[in-house]
């Protein structure tokens, strides 16, 4: 039993390390240069030698050591654990797609025979593909800032003081839980769609084993995004696409910047839900919640959230008693 | 110059004719015979004209005639399959002529088989089923929705023929002190331990000897007696196609006729292994086989095993293709009030076809992980039957026990789902009559680009 428990432990650590050097991962190390490599070139565009200078923070130990930094690298490795374990087995996304594919047929959507090529359709599936996953992440996003309920997990990955690449992984394992049943339902929905509209013609467009966009954006500075490197695409191309500044306009402690921001990849989706905020390669931001937590190792990270969630109830009860007593008090019979 | 060329082009036709058939000449040390070939498989050719024969009796419903192919040892069995026609001669008309006292069922797969109520070993399954046959309109039950033609024929071909060389001949007797090649398989014959191992295991697959010189449809064709393939079929030109070495049977045909059909090679790539293999053998010329030589013959042999696996599961996930179709038309004739036997007889004959092969993907030995019990399971003991119904269970008197199972037409879903894990199990390539829009191929290059718990 011990014996298992020790290779399985050996087995996702090593997977979780190879992480480093595997392309569809962010956080390889393939990406975290070219990274480098593009807001180096664009900032030395921008500002001449005095651009380098501005990577400062990327490259800094002091930032990569920092407390909150430590505490990015152990929820990383934790949570993919716990995820193992939690993230239901039997639920797997051919069950989902199989069903829903079977689902959408019983009720009369069938093939639309629209005689489109091969690569058309891969264009296609691969947009809506895009656009579904990337609205998703933000309205689940929105809705974990939005809902008290939900912010109490999320406020994990905002309680970094300093980012890092590896803050993406300073997350909740609830919250984890619930990316993992987003990615699944949206998915399996637009691939059961497609699936019987345009039957054995459904594929992605991949490159080195990547969606196109997902390696483009990783390619151009996904990982600055949580980084203290504030870089502007400009704002012409921030109207659309969210830059490594504007996210981190998302993660500052000013007031004015609550609530901003919560796309992925396109901002289209801010500027409809009223949340878009401009970056700029000046900014000057602090990160964190300003709230205990922000101080808090992996523990405290973990356990925060569901003192929070008491306390919350607490509340709840309290004023649901309260506006009963008051009920009662109204209709108590007069004698 | 042109000589020289001339001589090389010879030299090298030679060496390919030589490489196209599975003829070798005689290389054990001491023999003093008069054979020249040390070729010999006739007793798995024998068990292939027994199971064709079986199959044709099964659907007749008479027991004893039954036991007679699957069990009997008689002399005096006429085959039954493959018979001369017009325009087709075979050169046999007995079991005799091919090998003398063989039978079917003491090579059958003697461990369990889960996919079963009560869980028999394939031996007793094979034995169970006959018994049922027999009871039933020839081979045909309709209240539980089976078809024993169909499962006796595709099980016993996975329990015999495929259990027999891959978990056995192709796996055990590969060994260093099995057989082996520096001594007679047993005394007297003009073959070495390895030879006749080897031999044996390409008797099963069921393929001619000339199968590299044939395309895929003329396999098919040659199996179907199709009189216009005759020659191709007849090697060596004697006017008679010789059951030992120009037929085509069972799994071979299964591969050519996947192969005919899409754009897989799994007929070809099972043959040239097993013509690669026995030349390895062939070489080392009556001297026992080093390490290294059975490491490679290993090789050969995990590519047979593996691409046999696939022509099963592919069959199979056509069958499922076939169900599914058959659950649609169902609906369509209900909806007009229309007669649904015929196409409910069509539904049972699938069905069978592909729980008999499903079967057998279970009746070699080999470890399937999740997806036997998931193929079990989606399955199930027999088709969802009129009323919703399922067989759950075995009373052991000759009866099943049904159950209700859902909606009938909701075992739809659990055929595109049999399609997708055998499509992603067994990595299949043709995937005929898919009925999943090619879902596998999707969820493969999602899951190999990673499902994202983190957002931003």
């Amino acid at each position: 039993m011990l014996e298992n428990i020790v290779a399985w432990l050996g087995d996702e650590l090593a997977f979780a390390g190879s992480s480093l050097l595997d392309t569809s991962k962010r956080v390889s190390v393939w990406y975290l240069a070219s990274a480098l490599l593009f807001a180096g070139a664009l900032l030395t565009i921008r500002y001449g030698r005095q651009g380098w200078l501005r990577l400062q923070p990327y490259l800094s130990w002091r930032v990569w050591f920092h407390r909150s930094a430590r505490t990015d690298y152990a929820l990383w490795l934790v949570n993919r654990l716990l995820l193992a374990l939690l993230i239901p087995k039997a639920l797997t996304q051919a069950v989902w797609i199989s069903w829903l594919y079977f689902y959408w047929q019983e009720h009369g959507f069938r093939d639309l025979q629209l005689g489109w090529s091969t690569s058309v359709v891969m264009v296609l599936f691969t947009l809506c593909y895009f656009l579904i996953d990337d609205f998703s992440r933000f309205f689940v996003h929105w809705c974990m800032h939005k809902s008290p309920w939900l912010w109490v997990f999320h406020q994990v990955h905002h309680s970094a003081k300093v980012l890092t690449p590896f803050t993406v992984f300073r997350t909740h394992p609830v919250e984890g839980l619930l990316f993992f049943l987003r990615s699944m339902v949206s998915q399996s929905f637009v691939i059961s769609v497609f699936l019987v509209a345009f039957p054995n013609q459904v594929s992605l467009w991949q490159i080195y084993g990547v969606l196109v966009t997902t390696f483009l954006f990783n390619v151009f500075g996904a990982n600055l995004r949580h980084s203290g490197v504030a870089l502007s695409y400009g704002p012409r191309i921030e109207k659309w696409l969210i830059s490594p500044a504007q996210h981190q306009i998302h993660h500052s402690v000013a007031r004015h910047h609550y609530d901003r921001n919560f796309g992925v990849v396109l901002a289209i989706w801010d500027r409809l839900f009223g949340s878009w905020h401009a970056g700029h390669d000046d900014q000057a931001i602090r990160f964190g919640t300003q709230k205990a937590i922000d101080d808090m190792g992996m523990i405290g990270q973990w356990s925060q959230p569901f003192k929070d969630i008491q306390r919350l109830l607490r509340d709840r009860i309290k004023h649901r008693q309260m506006w009963l007593k008051q009920f009662s008090q109204k209709n108590a019979p007069h004698d | 110059m042109k000589k020289t060329l001339l001589a090389l082009l010879v030299t090298a036709g030679a060496a390919q004719a030589n490489a196209m058939s599975y003829e070798f000449d005689v290389t054990l040390k001491g023999y003093d015979g008069d054979a020249t070939s040390s070729v010999a498989y006739s007793g798995q050719i024998a068990r292939h004209a027994l199971h064709n024969s079986l199959k044709k009796v099964v659907s007749q419903g008479d027991q004893t005639r039954m036991l007679m192919y699957l069990s009997g040892k008689e002399e005096g069995r006429i085959i039954l399959d493959p018979a001369s026609k017009e325009g087709f001669a075979i050169k046999q008309s007995q079991v005799d002529e091919l090998s003398k006292g063989k039978d079917l069922l003491s090579s059958a797969y003697d461990g369990v088989i889960t996919g079963w109520p009560g869980n028999p070993t394939a031996q007793e399954l094979l034995q169970q089923w006959v018994e049922l046959a027999a009871n039933s309109k020839q081979g045909y039950d309709p209240v539980n929705g089976y078809d024993y033609t169909q499962l006796i024929s595709k099980f016993a071909m996975g329990a015999v023929f495929y259990n027999k060389a891959v978990n056995h001949y192709l796996e055990e007797k590969l060994e260093a002190d099995q057989h082996p090649n520096n001594e007679a398989y047993k005394e007297g014959v003009p073959y070495t331990g390895k030879e006749h191992v080897w031999d044996e295991a390409f008797g099963y697959f069921g393929a001619p000897a000339h199968g590299l010189e044939l395309t895929p449809n003329e396999v098919v064709q040659i199996t179907k007696q199709n009189p216009e393939y005759f020659a191709k079929a007849d090697a060596n030109g004697d006017g008679v196609v010789d059951l030992k070495s120009e037929m085509a049977f069972a799994h071979a045909y299964y591969a050519a006729s996947i192969d005919a059909s899409s754009d897989t090679t799994y007929f070809h790539t099972i043959m040239q292994a097993f013509v690669d293999g026995r030349q390895l053998i062939s070489k080392a010329n009556g001297e026992r086989l080093t390490d290294e030589q059975r490491g490679e013959l290993k090789g050969y042999a995990a590519t047979i095993a593996t691409a046999w696996q696939q022509v099963i599961a592919e069959a199979a996930f056509k069958y499922a293709g076939s169900v599914y179709a058959d659950l649609e038309k169902i609906a369509i004739i209900e909806e007009a009030h229309g007669d649904v036997s015929k196409a409910f007889r069509d539904y049972v004959k699938h069905w069978g076809e592909l729980k008999g092969f499903a079967l057998s993907l279970e009746a070699a030995g080999r470890d399937l992980g999740k997806a036997q019990a998931s193929l079990d399971r989606l399955i199930g003991f027999s088709p969802v039957l009129f009323g919703d119904m399922q067989v759950a269970a075995y009373d052991g008197k000759g009866g099943f026990v049904q159950t209700n199972a859902g909606i009938m037409q909701e075992y739809k879903l659990n055929m595109i789902k049999v399609q997708n894990l055998l499509a992603q199990h067994f990595d299949l390539k043709a995937k005929l009559k898919d009925k999943t829009g090619g879902m596998s191929a999707v969820l493969e290059q999602i899951n190999t680009a990673g499902k994202s718990a983190e957002n931003d």
